[in-house]
């Protein structure tokens, strides 16, 4: 299993659901192609003689830019996904993330304002979950995506039980 | 009509029947203006209220005027009439409104801070708002405007001193007002001179120099034009930090830290003790000379306010020698958590490199910050976190152990290939952003996991209650407080369940 250098040492990290894979490839597919569709637009204009402006080569540059940064985003997509981890210790939650700009997250429960979880469309299709942890914090910004449903009610009863339970002034 | 005797528990009160003509002055003012300006023309220059040629349209402008001018007052009556506040069970509920209707209420034991505020006609009129930040379900502030000031303070004093556990909420008693002790005062002189050195001005200088070499080397004189309209906006800029910052006074009582200033409009903050969230030193460049410091701090439910108000709520000193910022560290912090707390804060003030037992980002990655190297780095006490950083810009920032929400470790590419992370500690909004920048990756790994065990220990044993202790002017340590008043702190100091 995949450990970074900043993860702390000795995490048995849990990772999300697979399937949310297809969520965030949804979500690249609807971003992309109405992206790289607007900006090849000049380019048919330019082909059917309609626009004199940009010259050929920009009308073309422009929009395979976009594709090639799309592309590589989408390779980067199950990379991606397998790099977002959490684990429950005894008294925090970690929640990693990230390939190239990595983050390591703890959240004591003591902390812990309120859980929610939610669920958009293409997640309910596929049963899965996002949880979101508040702490009085607005930098807090936790969400795990892709958990699946089951476990996304398992954590946040966990995790509100765990809360009650070490109770801390703000 | 006006509540002169005590607040007692479970009445409705209403506040002063004067609130809506001074909240709504304005408003007034341009009613009477609007609809009267032809009338007072005529009288001033003497031609007779009613001229010569009265037409209609005089007659239906004064009519006019007249209405609008009786809506306003009647729903200015109205609003005093159905706006009333009651003070019962530990709660304080504001009713507001009478079309649509509003009921705020908030626990007392969630008081974060309490502001006793005189916009300058309030104060004409001895009235005062009282304002306090609860860490309740929403995010705005409860305020009541306009009561007496005295009547403000003696609110003040009865909402602190439940809050604080002093009175039970089934007495009826009056809480006397805390007694309180001065310990600092920021002459005007020092703060017309703070503001002649910030960094303000020297951006106007820079622009001036800037401006200045523009004209000598186009030949053309537009370049000084320029400059007008951006010191007319320096000039209102430092005219609120005047303003505000003028006759700034800090006392300490069993309440919490008091903070008084203001010329023309004046406030009152009251911090109740361990309510700090984080605390920065900073200091401009130009402040060095005379060895200048301020502080900001972190007041849950002060960020949430737009900014021009917010920036001087969370000031905690707006200029001061460096005993001064030693103690108020020592008042926000009271126990430093070391042995040699004069020494680590002045390393952490002005210090370079290891001194004082600081960890500073490794040489190997001196290119990510060439100049502030040797300076950025950190020192964890037994009670707090400290975070220094800046060579010109130099800021300390501070965070007790026991106010950490959440912490994140952050590594980018760049960082990586020269073994370094930054350290994110997650606070409630305000000024300070504690953040460690270029900490080696191990040390930052190792103080991630330290730092979460430490404000676990410290959460179980949040010792607000000595906060008057270990003062200077009392140097004897108090005996621990009764029994009563720690259960009730501790049942207090719940987190708001939103479930």
């Amino acid at each position: 299993m995949h450990t970074a250098a900043i993860d702390p040492p000795g995490i048995q990290w849990l990772r999300v659901s697979p399937k949310y894979v297809t969520v965030r490839l949804v979500e690249w597919a609807i971003g992309n192609v109405i992206m790289v569709g607007l900006f090849s637009l000049p380019l048919l204009f330019v082909e059917l003689g309609w626009w004199k402006w940009p010259p050929l080569w920009l009308a073309v540059a422009v929009p395979a830019a976009l594709l090639l940064i799309a592309l590589w985003r989408l390779v980067l997509i199950p990379r991606q996904v397998r790099a977002i981890g959490y684990a429950e210790r005894d008294d925090d939650l970690l929640i990693r993330r990230g390939i190239f700009f990595q983050r390591t997250m703890v959240v004591p429960y003591g902390r812990m304002q309120y859980v929610d979880v939610a669920v958009g469309p293409v997640e309910r299709v596929l049963g899965l979950c996002t949880l979101k942890l508040h702490t009085a914090s607005a930098g807090t910004n936790a969400h795990l995506p892709g958990l699946p449903a089951a476990e996304g009610a398992r954590l946040r009863e966990q995790l509100s039980a765990r809360g009650e339970a070490r109770l801390a002034g703000l | 009509m006006t509540q002169e005797q005590t607040v007692v528990d479970g009445d409705w009160h209403r506040v002063h029947p004067a609130s809506p003509f001074v909240r709504g002055w304005v408003a007034l003012a341009a009613i009477i203006y609007f609809f009267g300006r032809d009338t007072f023309e005529r009288t001033l220059q003497g031609r007779g209220t009613i001229g010569d040629n009265f037409n209609e349209r005089t007659l239906w402008l004064l009519a006019g005027g007249g209405v609008v001018l009786l809506l306003a007052l009647g729903s200015f009556v109205l609003s005093w009439y159905f706006t009333r506040y009651q003070l019962a069970e530990g709660y304080v509920r504001v009713n507001t409104g009478f079309l649509f209707k509003q009921q705020r209420q908030a626990r007392l034991d969630r008081v974060q801070a309490i502001d006793i505020v005189q916009p300058l006609l309030a104060r004409i009129f001895g009235l005062a708002e009282l304002k306090f930040e609860v860490a309740d379900a929403g995010h705005s502030a409860v305020r009541l405007s306009y009561l007496r000031l005295a009547q403000a303070k003696q609110l003040r004093a009865t909402i602190l001193g439940r809050a604080a556990g002093i009175a039970d909420g089934s007495e009826t008693v009056e809480v006397p007002e805390a007694p309180e002790q001065v310990v600092l005062y920021v002459p005007p002189g020092r703060l017309v001179g703070s503001l002649i050195l910030s960094e303000q001005s020297l951006f106007i200088v820079l622009s001036a120099i800037a401006s200045v070499l523009m004209s000598v080397l186009t030949e053309s004189r537009a370049f000084i034009l320029y400059l007008i309209p951006a010191i007319l906006g320096l000039g209102t800029a430092y005219w609120r930090s005047f303003n505000t910052g003028y006759n700034f006074t800090a006392a300490i009582s069993p309440d919490g830290i008091r903070l008084r200033y203001g010329l023309l409009d004046t406030r009152a903050q009251t911090v109740p003790p361990g309510r700090i969230q984080a605390l920065k030193v900073t200091q401009p460049p130009l402040w060095r000379i005379l060895g200048w410091y301020r502080i900001h701090v972190n007041v849950a439910g002060y960020g949430e306010h737009h900014r021009s108000e917010g920036e001087h709520r969370t000031m905690l000193l707006p200029v001061g020698r460096k005993p001064e910022v030693m103690m108020m560290l020592s008042l926000v912090l009271p126990d430093p958590g070391t042995a040699d707390p004069e020494r680590v804060f002045t390393a952490g003030l002005t210090g370079l490199d290891s001194g004082a037992g600081f960890v500073t980002t490794p040489k190997r990655a001196w290119i990510l910050s060439p100049l502030g190297w040797r300076r950025n780095g950190f020192l964890s006490t037994d009670t707090a976190l400290l975070l220094r950083s800046g060579r010109l810009w130099r800021k300390l920032v501070m965070v007790p152990h026991q106010r950490t929400q959440s912490i994140a470790l952050h590594q980018g590419p760049l960082a990586r290939l020269f073994g370094v992370a930054d350290l994110v500690l997650h606070t409630t909004p305000g000024p300070v952003a504690p953040r460690l920048i270029q900490a080696a990756t191990e040390e930052a790994v190792s103080l991630f996991d330290q730092q979460g065990a430490r404000a676990r220990k410290a959460r179980k044993l949040q010792s607000s209650e000595q906060w008057l202790a270990q003062l200077p002017p009392a140097a004897m340590p108090v005996p621990a407080p009764p029994a009563m008043h720690a259960i009730r702190r501790a049942s207090t100091q719940e987190e708001p369940d939103h479930g």
